[in-house]
């Protein structure tokens, strides 16, 4: 089996492994550091996939020395590295006591918000809306803590599967209903009325922990 | 404007606004298919029944889960739906946090919100959250089901667009533990070594500029299959050696610095730029 690229409907350029593997280059054992940035200037949109870097053979000294340096310096390294016979674009960042590499979405791979064709309401939202919404944010603010959300489907799936395998027959739920229309400040007045002006409040399982755990904070 | 990939209704409070979800990234892959190297026959993939040795049409295929036990079970596409959560049409927006203190380890794929509807009050509702957002710097942490599964999904505002990110579960990140770090204390550096890294660090930092950095990749890859199809052959490039790791830190970070302040930063960028057009 050999790997066709279609260069015109039908017509088709046969390229064997290595003839694509050709166009990896040549770094493969390394990632190679061009530049340093600060984390908070790039955009979340820009990030991939993440792997954990450990340390090769000698390299304990200078992983760790890296490692250090860019959580002092606050810098996230920006580099290439090919894997797979893929050269990727990688941001390199210390996580923990680890190094952490995610390969980056290139810029020409996102779409232009202009292209969106966003319709523009007759007119603004009014002060008064977007100070309650603004306060209705506040009292649904929280810290982020990823352990407080669970795959509900995923657990429901294997809960369905546990009951076929006793033999059970599982119930048919209905499918939800639509929301309609509203008027948007009445909405707002009546959301914040219902979530008053403590803590905030929490819908399907979820609960403040916040409380709980005073402000310590997970190191990232 | 790119087809929406599901449509709801972003639920904020008693807040409604009507959206659909649209993809914030375009795939520029160079996409190949399988073919038969002999006559350049396309590859075709049948469904084989490994009992009765017979190709199986589309309606009878069911998924099979198996159990720890080896035992299968069977589950049909009306099951799963059965347990998909009842909210299907609505992003619930569950909480407020800041996007500084989420992990970019979390983030899945980007997509965009957009305002549906001709209804004006849905687009007014729509920039009043943009607009609320932006100036909170709050993202929105719901869940939503796409596609007979259920996301969490942060929602937060970029470039004037409200932007949904589906994120990984916490038990789906695998805990860095087992990975050897050096963090035996006689791998620490000196505080010489520090310095001399942060300063090689501040001496290459420059402004994040996602343009700049081209998919030479694919650039690459193109530029094989054009010459392939041109009639040339093509030769696999010599792979580097992987560098040894330097034995002297403090004389390889000060080398480093010396290069950079006689002028290096420039020779950096050019063998960069040799490099890309290699």
């Amino acid at each position: 089996v050999a790997k066709g690229y279609e260069v015109r409907s039908g017509e088709y350029v046969l390229l064997e492994q290595d003839e694509i593997d050709a166009a990896a280059g040549e770094q493969s054992h390394l990632v190679e550091l061009e530049e340093f940035v600060r984390a908070e200037e790039i955009d979340p949109v820009f990030y991939d996939r993440t792997y954990y870097l450990g340390v090769g053979d000698d390299g304990q000294d200078a992983y760790r020395l890296l490692h250090d340096a860019l959580e002092r310096a606050d810098r996230v390294g920006i580099g290439r590295w090919t894997f797979h016979n893929r050269e990727y674009l990688v941001a390199v960042r210390p996580r923990d006591d680890v190094l952490a590499l995610h390969t980056m979405r290139f810029a020409a791979e996102l779409v232009d918000v202009d292209s969106l064709d966003l319709p523009a309401p007759s007119r603004k939202p009014s002060r008064r809306e977007i100070e309650m919404a603004g306060t209705l944010v506040e009292s649904l603010h929280d810290d982020f803590e990823p352990e407080a959300f669970e795959d509900g489907y995923r657990r429901r799936v294997l809960k369905l599967i546990e009951a076929k395998a006793r033999g059970e027959e599982p119930d048919l739920p209905e499918p939800a209903e639509e929301p309609g229309g509203m008027d948007l400040a009445a909405a707002l007045e009546a959301s914040l009325s219902k979530s008053g002006n403590g803590a905030g409040k929490r819908k399907s399982g979820r609960t403040s922990r916040r409380a709980a755990k005073g402000k310590s904070k997970a190191k990232r | 404007m790119p087809r929406s990939l599901w449509t709801g209704s972003l639920s904020f409070g008693l807040v409604n606004v009507p959206v659909g979800l649209v993809t914030a990234v375009r795939d520029l892959d160079l996409h190949f298919r399988q073919v038969h190297e002999k006559d350049g026959a396309p590859i075709e993939v049948q469904r084989w029944c490994s009992e009765e040795n017979s190709e199986v049409p589309l309606e009878e295929i069911t998924r099979g889960y198996e159990l720890d036990d080896g035992r299968q079970v069977t589950v049909s596409d009306l099951e799963l739906q059965a347990v998909q959560p009842r909210r299907t049409r609505t992003i619930d927006i569950e909480q407020f946090v800041d996007l500084a203190d989420v992990d970019p380890i979390y983030f899945e794929h980007p997509y965009f919100l957009v305002p549906v509807g001709e209804d004006d009050g849905s687009a007014r509702a729509y920039r009043l959250l943009t607009e609320v957002m932006s100036r909170t710097e709050r993202a929105a942490l719901g869940r939503f089901v796409m596609r007979a599964k259920e996301y969490l999904a942060i929602v937060r505002e970029r470039d004037g667009a409200l932007t949904l990110t589906t994120m990984r579960f916490a038990d789906e990140v695998r805990d860095a533990g087992d990975v050897d770090a050096a963090t035996r204390k006689s791998h620490k550096p000196t505080r010489k070594q520090l310095d001399a890294a942060v300063a090689v660090i501040e001496e290459l930092t420059c402004e994040w500029d996602p343009d700049k950095h081209k998919d030479r990749y694919r650039a690459r890859l193109k530029r094989v299959v054009d010459r392939k199809r041109k009639g040339e052959t093509i030769k696999a490039p010599k792979q580097a050696e992987q560098p040894e790791p330097a034995s002297d830190l403090m004389a390889a970070l000060e080398q480093t610095l010396q290069e950079l302040s006689s002028g290096g930063s420039a020779r950096w960028s050019e063998k960069r730029k040799a490099e890309a057009a290699g």
